[in-house]
C-alpha cells in the first residue's frame, strides 16, 4: 500500500506541475492556433532565471517571482515577433511547427550555452514532511500542489466569470466574430500570451524544485508530458488540459512503481499516439 | 592535412548527403512532413550492425542484443535499407489519415523519441543506451579497417552509393510518378479526385525515405563501428530538416548542399574555433544548435525554397516525335487501357490539332480526351454517344449534424448531354456534386455510374473510372507549371507509377510524349499555350479556372462534374468554354455543372434540373424552368 | 465609463451607410467594382441578387473584413474605409455574418454578452433582458451551448447578439439562410422591420426577394460584382427587367 501511496504522492506532484505547464500551453494553441513547442524550452529558461537569483543567496521564491514576469515577457515577445509574422504571411501549420522548433533550438541552446551543461539545483529547504496516511509530501511539494490547485482555479475563473476570460474564448472560438463585437482580439491575444507566458514560467521553476537537479535540456522529455496531457483532454481545452494532466501525471508515477520507472513515460507517449490517431480533437473536445 | 581528416569528411558527407537525399525525396517532393526520420536512420544502422556482429555470447558479452548473425558485407548494408523500409510501414497510420499537418509532425516526433526511450531502456534489445560498439567493419576478416588504403576504398564506396541514391530519387522525381508526388504535396484533395491514391503514394515515400536512410544507417555504423541511442536522438531529425530547408526543399541538389553545410559543415567549422579553457566546455556545441536554430528561422522567413529552390520543369513544344500531318491519329489500344477504345480521329481541321497530333509511335494515350469526344460516335466504342444513363443519384441524401443538405434527391443524367445543376444558395447542389464525385459520403441513397453502383467508391477510384470533377475554390497545384498540371491528370501513363518512374524515362517517354500533345492541342485550344511553363499559381483567377477545367478534360472523363466552372470568368471566355463543352459532349462526353449564372444555363445546358432547400424541383429547358413559378419562386423567395 | 463605450454612437440614433464606388476583393481580381449603396436612419434597404454576385463581399468590405481598393465606406460622417472591424463595430456598425454567426463553445448568455463587450455591466444586464423580451426562446437557453442550437434558434442568437449595442447600422448578410418560410417571414417583418422603426439604418442581403422586398424602402440588385438595378421595391417588383436581372447574368450581355 505504501508504494501505491507514495507513487500516488509523486503523482499528485507531476500531475501539479503538469497542470500547470498544460494549461497554458493549450491556451496558447486555442487562442493562437500555433503548437508552440517552445513551451519548454522556456520554462527551463525560467528555471534558470530563478537559479541565477538564486546563487546570489536570494530565497528561490523570489527568483520563482522573476522568472514568472521574463518568461511572460518573453513569451509576448515570442508571439508578436516570431509567430504572428509568420501566421500573416500564410505560413502553413508545418512550417509553423518547423519554426517553433528553430525556437526551441535557439532558447533552450542559449540558455546552456550560457549556463553551461552541468546539471545544477536550487539551494533551498524542502521543509518539513507532512504526513497522511502513509502519504508522505515535503512542504515544498504541497506548495507545488497548492499553487496548481490556484491555478486551476484561477483559470477557471478567469475564463468562465471575468469578460476578459470570455474574450479569450470567444477569440479562439471565432477571432472575426470577436472583432466585430469590438472585441481588440490583438490585445486580447497579447494578454494571453502574457497569462501563459506567466503559466510556463511557473511551470518552469516548480519543474526544477521537483526535479531536484536540472540542466537546460531537463524539459525535452517533459514537453511530451504535455503535449500528451494536451491532446488527452482536447486542444485548446484548458479543462482538458487539467483532466489530461491529472490522468498522465497519475499514471506516469503510479506505473513507474509498479513497472520499471525507466518505462513511466512510455504510457505517456502511448496515450498521445493512440489521441492522435483516434480521437484528435480530445476527450473533451466535440469530434470531427 | 591529414588524410584521415579528409575521409572522415567524405564518408561523413556522403552518409549525411545520402540520408538528406531520402528526406527530400519524403518531404521536399511528396509533402510528407515526418518528423521521426531519424528513427530510419537509426533502424538502418542497427540492422547492419546485428547483422554483421557475431552473436552476442561469441563477442565478449558484455552487450547483449538480438540477432548476431555474423554475415558478410554487403548483407548488412542491404539489411540496413530493407529494415528501414520496413519500418516505414506502421508510420503510415498517422500521414495517411487526414490527420492536421502539425499534429501528425508531433506524433512523429514522439514516436521518435518514444522509441529512442524504449531502446535506451530495454537492454536486451540493443544493449540500451550503452549501445552496441565492435561493430565489425565490411571484410574485416580480410584488411586492415583502419589502413589508408581500406578507407580510401571504403570513402569511394560511400560516395558512390551517395551518387546511386541521388540518381534513384531524381529518377523517380523526374518521372510522371515524381509529378503526382508533387502535385499531392501542393493539393493533396485535389489530387485524389484527379485518381492518385494518396495512401500509396505516401507510403511508398515513407518506405523509399525509409529505406535511404537506413542504408546511409548503415554505412555510418560500417565505419564508427559503434552505434548508441545519443547518435539518433529526436534533435537529428531537426538538423537533418534544417539542411534540406537550408539547402532547398523539392531540389536534391540543395539536399546534398544543404548536408554539406549543415551536419557535415557546423562540424568542421567547430574545429577551427579555438577552445579555451576560460570559455564554459560546453558553449561551442551549445552556439551550434543556436546557429541551426537561428537559420531555420531565417532561412524559413527570407528564403523558404532554399539556396537551391525547386527547378521549374520547363516543357518545350516539339518534344514529341516528329509530327505527319495530314493522317488521322490511331485508335487507342484496348489493351494499354483496359477500357473499350475510343476512336481518335480530328473532328476540326483547325492548325494546332492537324500539326501535333498525329503522334504515329504514341498508341496509348493518343491526343486523347479532347479528339475522342469531338470524333463522330465511333463503332468502336461500342457505346451509344447519346441517350442512356450514364449517371444517377438514387434517394440520395446527406445530413450534416441534424441538418439535412440533401434530402431525397433523385435524378438521372444522359450521356452527350450539358447537364445543368440550379439553385439558389443552400440548396445544396454542392454537396450534391461532392457526394456524385465521392469526394463526401452520402448518408443515404446511391450512386450509379454507368449501371454500377459507386456509392462506396473512393474519390480516386470514381476518377480513374472516368468520373471527374471539378472544385469551385481555386485548386490548381501552384507549384506545378501550368502544361504540369494538365500532364498529372492523364490516367494510363506508365510513368505514372513507382515501378514505372523506376524503370526510367525510356519506358514512359513514349506516353509523355503523347500526353504532352494532348495538353499542347488543349492549351492551343482554349488560348492559354503561352502560359503552359508559367507557374499556376501565378495565373489569374479566370486563366486558373481554366487551366482547373482544361485538367479535369485532360484526365479522360466520361462524365465531368463542374463546380461553378464559369465563376469569375469573362463572359467572351465563359463563352469559349461552353462551346468546348458542347462540342465535346457531341462526341461522347457526359457534363454535369452546378452554376449561378442563369444565362450560361441558356445557352449550353439541356436540360437543367433546378433544386431548391435540398430537393428537386423541376426538370427541363432552361425556358421551360423559367415559365414555372415554382422554380421562379423558389430563386426569388428562396 | 470605459473609454471604448464612450467612443460608441448613442444607441437608438441612427446614422446614415455610404459606400461609395467600392471595388473590393480578396488579392486576386476584385470581387465588386464600382459599388456605391446608401442606407439612411429609419431605412431598410436591400441587397438582392443571385449567388456569386458579390453581396456577402460588399457587407464584408464594409466591415473591414475585405480589403477595399478603391471607393469609402462612411458611417455618418466617419470613414471607416478598411479600419479593422473592431473600430468598426466601435462607430457603430452591427454585423451579422452569413455563416460562422455565433460562438459555439460558448453559451447562449455569454454570446450576448460578448455582443454587449462594449457595454457597461449595467447595460449589459439591460441589454440582454432586452433581448430576451424581443426573442423569448432565447430567455429559456441561456446556459445552453450556442453550437448546440438549431438553425433558426441561432439565427435569433446571431441577431440578439448584435441587438444587445443597439447599434445606428445593421448589415445583415442573409439572416433568414436555412430557416423555414413563415420563421423567415416573421423574422423580416417583425423584428428587421422594428430596427428601422427606431432609427436605424439597415442594410440587409439577402436571396428570398420577394419577402425582403415587402419591407424595404429601397433595394438594389448586384450582378457580377456591380450593381444591375436600384430602385423603389413597388417598381421593382413589376419591371420585367428585375425578373431578368436576377435570373440572367452576364453572359447575356
Amino acid at each position: 500500500m505504501t508504494i501505491f501511496l507514495a507513487s500516488f504522492g509523486f503523482g499528485l506532484v507531476t500531475a501539479s506541475v503538469l497542470a500547470i505547464a498544460s494549461i497554458g500551453f493549450t491556451l496558447q494553441f486555442g487562442v493562437t492556433d500555433v503548437l508552440n513547442l517552445a513551451y519548454g524550452a522556456v520554462m527551463i529558461a525560467g528555471a534558470f532565471i530563478a537559479y541565477v537569483i538564486n546563487q546570489q543567496g536570494v530565497s528561490v521564491w523570489i527568483g520563482l517571482a522573476v522568472a514568472v514576469v521574463a518568461c511572460s515577457v518573453g513569451s509576448v515577445l515570442l508571439n508578436a515577433c516570431i509567430y504572428t509574422p509568420f501566421q500573416r504571411r500564410g505560413a502553413s501549420p508545418i512550417t509553423m511547427v518547423i519554426v517553433s522548433l528553430g525556437m526551441t533550438l535557439i532558447i533552450e541552446f542559449g540558455v546552456q550555452a550560457i549556463a553551461g551543461g552541468t546539471a545544477v539545483s536550487y539551494t533551498m529547504s524542502q521543509g518539513p514532511n507532512v504526513r497522511a496516511d502513509g502519504l508522505i509530501l515535503s512542504a515544498v511539494q504541497l506548495v507545488v500542489i497548492g499553487l496548481s490547485v490556484l491555478v486551476m482555479i484561477g483559470t477557471h475563473v478567469l475564463l468562465r466569470y471575468t469578460k476578459l476570460g470570455k474574450a479569450m474564448r470567444a477569440t479562439a472560438a471565432n477571432r472575426t466574430l470577436a472583432r466585430n463585437c469590438g472585441i481588440r482580439t490583438s490585445r486580447v491575444i497579447t494578454i494571453t500570451w502574457a497569462l501563459t507566458g506567466a503559466l510556463c514560467g511557473l511551470a518552469g521553476v516548480v519543474f526544477a524544485m521537483d526535479a531536484g537537479s536540472f540542466d537546460a535540456t531537463a524539459t525535452d522529455l517533459f514537453l511530451v508530458l504535455i503535449l500528451a496531457a494536451v491532446f488527452l483532454g482536447g486542444p485548446g481545452q484548458a479543462y482538458g488540459a487539467m483532466l489530461g494532466a491529472v490522468v498522465i501525471g497519475l499514471a506516469t508515477e503510479i506505473s513507474a512503481a509498479y513497472i520499471t520507472a525507466d518505462y513511466k513515460y512510455v504510457i505517456a507517449f502511448v496515450a498521445l499516439l493512440v489521441m492522435l490517431g483516434v480521437r484528435p480533437t480530445g476527450l473533451l473536445g466535440k469530434a470531427g | 592535412m591529414n588524410s584521415y581528416y579528409v575521409l572522415n569528411l567524405l564518408i561523413y558527407a556522403a552518409v549525411d548527403a545520402m540520408a538528406c537525399l531520402g528526406l527530400s525525396q519524403q518531404f521536399g517532393v511528396g509533402g510528407v512532413t515526418n518528423f521521426g526520420f531519424i528513427i530510419f536512420q537509426a533502424a538502418g544502422g542497427y540492422a547492419a550492425a546485428i547483422l554483421a556482429m557475431p552473436n552476442q555470447s561469441a563477442n565478449g558479452a558484455f552487450q547483449s542484443y538480438i540477432g548476431g548473425w555474423n554475415l558478410p558485407f554487403p548483407i548488412p548494408w542491404i539489411g540496413a535499407a530493407v529494415v528501414g523500409g520496413v519500418i516505414a510501414l506502421p508510420f503510415t497510420f498517422l500521414v495517411g489519415r487526414r490527420l492536421r499537418g502539425d499534429f501528425a509532425a508531433v506524433g512523429l516526433l514522439v514516436t521518435a523519441v518514444l522509441l529512442n526511450l524504449l531502446v535506451t531502456n530495454y537492454k536486451p534489445l540493443l544493449d540500451g543506451d550503452a549501445g552496441l560498439s565492435l561493430i565489425p567493419a565490411p571484410f574485416q576478416g580480410e584488411y586492415n579497417p583502419l589502413s589508408s588504403n581500406y578507407q580510401w576504398v571504403f570513402a569511394a564506396g560511400s560516395l558512390v552509393m551517395c551518387a546511386v541514391v541521388y540518381l534513384l530519387v531524381r529518377r523517380i522525381t523526374e518521372s510522371p510518378y515524381g509529378r503526382s508526388l508533387r502535385a499531392m504535396r501542393d493539393n493533396d484533395l485535389v489530387a485524389d479526385s484527379l485518381g492518385k491514391s494518396l495512401l500509396s503514394l505516401r507510403t511508398a515515400m515513407l518506405v523509399t525515405g525509409g529505406a535511404i536512410a537506413g542504408l546511409s544507417g548503415g554505412i555510418l555504423v560500417s565505419y564508427i563501428t559503434t552505434w548508441s541511442p545519443a547518435a539518433w536522438g529526436y534533435a537529428e531529425t531537426v538538423v537533418l530538416f534544417a539542411a534540406v530547408i537550408i539547402g532547398g526543399a523539392g531540389n536534391h541538389l540543395g539536399a546534398i548542399l544543404g548536408a554539406v553545410l549543415v551536419p557535415v559543415g557546423f562540424e568542421e567549422v567547430t574545429r577551427y574555433i579555438p577552445t579555451s579553457n576560460n570559455l564554459p566546455p560546453n558553449l561551442i556545441p551549445s552556439l551550434e544548435w543556436v546557429a541551426i536554430g537561428l537559420l531555420i528561422v531565417i532561412f524559413l522567413w527570407f528564403r523558404p525554397q532554399g539556396i537551391l529552390p525547386e527547378r521549374k520543369r520547363v516543357i518545350k513544344a516539339g518534344q514529341t516525335p516528329a509530327a505527319k500531318a495530314g493522317d488521322p491519329a490511331k485508335p487507342r489500344e484496348p489493351a494499354k487501357l483496359g477500357e473499350q477504345a475510343r476512336s481518335a480521329e480530328p473532328a476540326e481541321p483547325t492548325p494546332a490539332a492537324m500539326g501535333t497530333a498525329q503522334a504515329p509511335s504514341a498508341g496509348a494515350v493518343a491526343a486523347g480526351p479532347l479528339l475522342a469526344g469531338t470524333a463522330a460516335s465511333g463503332p468502336a466504342d461500342g457505346l451509344e454517344p447519346h441517350g442512356e444513363i450514364v449517371l444517377q443519384a438514387v434517394d440520395v441524401a446527406r445530413d450534416f449534424g441534424g441538418v439535412r443538405a440533401v434530402d431525397g434527391v433523385s435524378f438521372s443524367v444522359r450521356r452527350g448531354t450539358v447537364t445543368g445543376l440550379i439553385g439558389p444558395n443552400g440548396a445544396g447542389k454542392s454537396t450534391l456534386l461532392a457526394m456524385l464525385a465521392g469526394t463526401l459520403p452520402v448518408s443515404s441513397g446511391r450512386i450509379r455510374y454507368q449501371g454500377e453502383d459507386v456509392t462506396h467508391l473512393p474519390a480516386y477510384r470514381r476518377a480513374r473510372l472516368g468520373l471527374v470533377r471539378t472544385f469551385q475554390l481555386a485548386s490548381e497545384f501552384k507549384r506545378l507549371t501550368v502544361m504540369e498540371n494538365l500532364l498529372s491528370a492523364v490516367p494510363g501513363n506508365r510513368g505514372d507509377s513507382f515501378r514505372g518512374a523506376l524503370a526510367g524515362r525510356r519506358y514512359w517517354r513514349d506516353d509523355e510524349a503523347a500526353a504532352i500533345t494532348a495538353a499542347e492541342e488543349l492549351l492551343e485550344r482554349f488560348g492559354l499555350a503561352a502560359l503552359a511553363n508559367n507557374y499556376a499559381g501565378d495565373l489569374s483567377g479566370g486563366q486558373r479556372r481554366l487551366v482547373e477545367i482544361m485538367r479535369a478534360l485532360m484526365a479522360e472523363p466520361r462524365v465531368l462534374l463542374l463546380d461553378e466552372p464559369m465563376a469569375g470568368v469573362h463572359p467572351n471566355l465563359a463563352r469559349r468554354i461552353g462551346n468546348e463543352l458542347i462540342a465535346l459532349c457531341a462526341g461522347g462526353l457526359t457534363v454535369l455543372m452546378v452554376e449561378h449564372e442563369l444565362a450560361i444555363m441558356d445557352e449550353f445546358c439541356d436540360p437543367v434540373i433546378a433544386m431548391a432547400e435540398g430537393a428537386v424541383l423541376a426538370q427541363g429547358t432552361m425556358s421551360e424552368l423559367r415559365s414555372r413559378t415554382e422554380v421562379v419562386e423558389a430563386y426569388l423567395v428562396g | 465609463m470605459s473609454a471604448e463605450s464612450a467612443e460608441r454612437e448613442s444607441s437608438g440614433a441612427g446614422a446614415s451607410l455610404r459606400a461609395t464606388g467600392v471595388t473590393a476583393g480578396y488579392g486576386g481580381d476584385p470581387v465588386i467594382r464600382d459599388v456605391t449603396v446608401r442606407a439612411e436612419p429609419g431605412q431598410v434597404v436591400s441587397l438582392v441578387g443571385a449567388n456569386g454576385s458579390g453581396k456577402s463581399t460588399l457587407l464584408k468590405s464594409m466591415v473591414g473584413i475585405v480589403r477595399v481598393s478603391a471607393g469609402t465606406v462612411a458611417i455618418g460622417d466617419v470613414d471607416v474605409t478598411n479600419r479593422p472591424p473592431e473600430d468598426v463595430a466601435r462607430a457603430g456598425v452591427g454585423y451579422v455574418p452569413q455563416v460562422d454567426d455565433v460562438f459555439a463553445p460558448l453559451t447562449v448568455r455569454e454570446n450576448l454578452e460578448m455582443g454587449g463587450y462594449l457595454l457597461r455591466p449595467a447595460e449589459v444586464k439591460a441589454g440582454i433582458e432586452r433581448v430576451i423580451a424581443i426573442f423569448p426562446r432565447l430567455g429559456s437557453m441561456l446556459t445552453r451551448h450556442a453550437g448546440k442550437l438549431s438553425g433558426g434558434e441561432r439565427k435569433m442568437l446571431a441577431m440578439g447578439r448584435v441587438l444587445m449595442l443597439e447599434p445606428a447600422v445593421f448589415l445583415l448578410d442573409e439572416p433568414t439562410a436555412n430557416l423555414a418560410p413563415a420563421v423567415a417571414r416573421s423574422l423580416l417583418e417583425e423584428h428587421v422591420r422594428r430596427l428601422a422603426q427606431n432609427g436605424a439604418a439597415v442594410l440587409i442581403v439577402e436571396q428570398r426577394a420577394r419577402a425582403v422586398l415587402a419591407i424595404s424602402d429601397r433595394t438594389y440588385v448586384l450582378a457580377g460584382g456591380e450593381v444591375r438595378m436600384e430602385g423603389v421595391p413597388a417598381e421593382l417588383a413589376v419591371s420585367p427587367a428585375f425578373v431578368e436581372a436576377f435570373l440572367g447574368g452576364t453572359v447575356a450581355r
